[in-house]
């Protein structure tokens, strides 16, 4: 790669692009809006395409999920491997997904969110090696996919919860919209995991991989950041 | 800063610069930006010299209206399988409260049709069958706006209609005819 940015500009420069992906999405909060939402209220039934399409689009627009799966897969160079992570955390967050919602399970959105962004700090601080050699631990990675997955799931269910949801049609309803999230996440990752091989490929991949990490976890704190800001600031209707 | 050199792990005490430096960057921007812009909080005056408090400010629930309102009340018999269309003159975000009650079920149909654009735009917003319906309605173009009844029933059935709001006149379309009703403010 072409780039001869050093220091503090090189930093500048891959915190601007996680900026970028972060801000470049409307709405910080990550919810179902606008036509999606009254949709989502107006349906009597089952709709398993339409709610299949949100899931996908949830997840395909969802930076603070796809960021994750960004530091997660970051270091994961086989495929199987890829597969291997990314199930564990589609396991997880279909479980909280799915029962979240069939059981009214009510969670504070903003403080999913937050641990959400806190689970990209986490991947971000492993990342550049945080645990093994500052804090001389090695704590499971798949393990940690796996609860953090079980929070992503709780987020989504939350999202979906906002919503009079019809019990008409419900399991039907929700087990659609988790297909999408995997289809989303199958083609958000699928471009992520070509992209980081055509960079891997390159002998700037390792130069580069600490000062990316760093930028992600400034990503996350950010996160964590606004969304316990809305958690403490925001009025409650 | 030192350049990485790709083989070696990082150090201990770059760990800790690189996450500091992650966590201070957030809390800059988050103080300096997103507190204010999303959240019309200021700690540092930032939001008001960048101008990014504008981004967090409420929209207003007041609506400023050039005309003073009128208020109609108008009925309709309708005979077996006879319909009847009823509209106002509305400008673009001016509205209007409404209520109309009919003595049995009516089909009806609220809608509107876009000013010289003419039927084939016509934008259909509530229909269905029922006695009575209440509500309010906010103009989303400038045109004519209201409703169509029609009783699909053998028996005669009279709808009264009473409405206040931001519309200047009103027309009934009813048996091939249109006529014109000029319906004054109440203030000028």
């Amino acid at each position: 790669m072409a780039f001869v940015l050093k220091g503090p500009a090189r930093f500048g420069f891959y915190l601007c692009t996680v900026l970028l992906a972060l801000f470049s999405l409307s709405a910080f909060g990550h919810t179902i809006e606008g036509s999606d939402a009254s949709f989502v209220e107006a349906i009597d039934g089952p709709a398993i395409f339409p709610f299949m399409y949100l899931g996908a689009k949830h997840m395909v627009t969802g930076y603070d999920h796809l960021l994750f799966l960004v530091g997660v897969i970051f270091f994961l160079y086989r495929p199987k491997h890829v597969v291997q992570y990314v199930t564990l955390f589609a396991i997880g967050h279909s479980i909280t997904l799915l029962f979240g919602v069939l059981a009214d399970l009510q969670v504070n959105a903003y403080i999913i969110d937050a641990i959400i962004g806190f689970s990209i700090v986490y991947k971000a601080f492993e990342n550049i090696d945080g645990f093994k050699r500052l804090l001389g631990i090695d704590p499971n990675t798949r393990i940690a996919v796996f609860v953090f997955g079980l929070f992503h799931g709780l987020g989504l269910a939350t999202k979906l919860q906002e919503f009079d949801l019809s019990e008409n049609g419900l399991v039907t309803n929700i087990i659609s919209f988790n297909i999408g999230v995997e289809i989303g996440q199958i083609l958000a990752l699928s471009a992520v995991y070509i992209m980081l091989s055509i960079w891997r490929s390159n002998a700037s991949f390792l130069r580069h991989a600490f000062i990316t990490n760093t930028a992600l976890m400034t990503g996350g704190f950010m996160l964590v950041g606004f969304q316990l800001s809305a958690f403490f600031l925001q009025s409650p209707y | 800063m030192a350049e990485n050199v790709s083989s070696e792990p990082p150090s201990p005490k770059n760990i800790i610069i690189a996450s500091g430096v992650a966590l201070l960057v957030a809390l800059v921007v988050l103080f300096v930006a997103i507190l204010p812009a999303e959240f019309g909080t200021d700690p540092l005056g930032t939001g008001e010299l960048l101008g990014l408090n504008a981004l967090s400010r409420d929209q207003n629930p007041f609506e400023e209206q050039l005309e003073g309102h009128r208020t109609d009340y108008v009925e309709f018999v309708l005979e077996a399988f006879q319909s009847v269309e009823y509209k106002y003159l509305m400008d673009l975000d001016s509205s209007m409260v409404f209520s109309w009650v009919a003595d049995d079920e009516l089909y009806y149909d609220m809608h509107a049709e876009p000013a010289a654009l003419g039927p084939e735009y016509a934008e259909s917003f509530e229909q269905g069958t029922a006695d009575r319906q209440m509500g309010s309605f906010h103009a989303p173009f400038a045109g004519i706006h209201g409703w169509f009844w029609e009783n699909r029933s053998l028996n005669t059935i009279t709808v009264r209609l009473h409405s206040s709001g931001f519309y200047q006149s009103s027309t009934v379309f009813r048996d091939g005819g249109t006529f014109d009703r000029v319906i004054d403010p109440l203030a000028e």
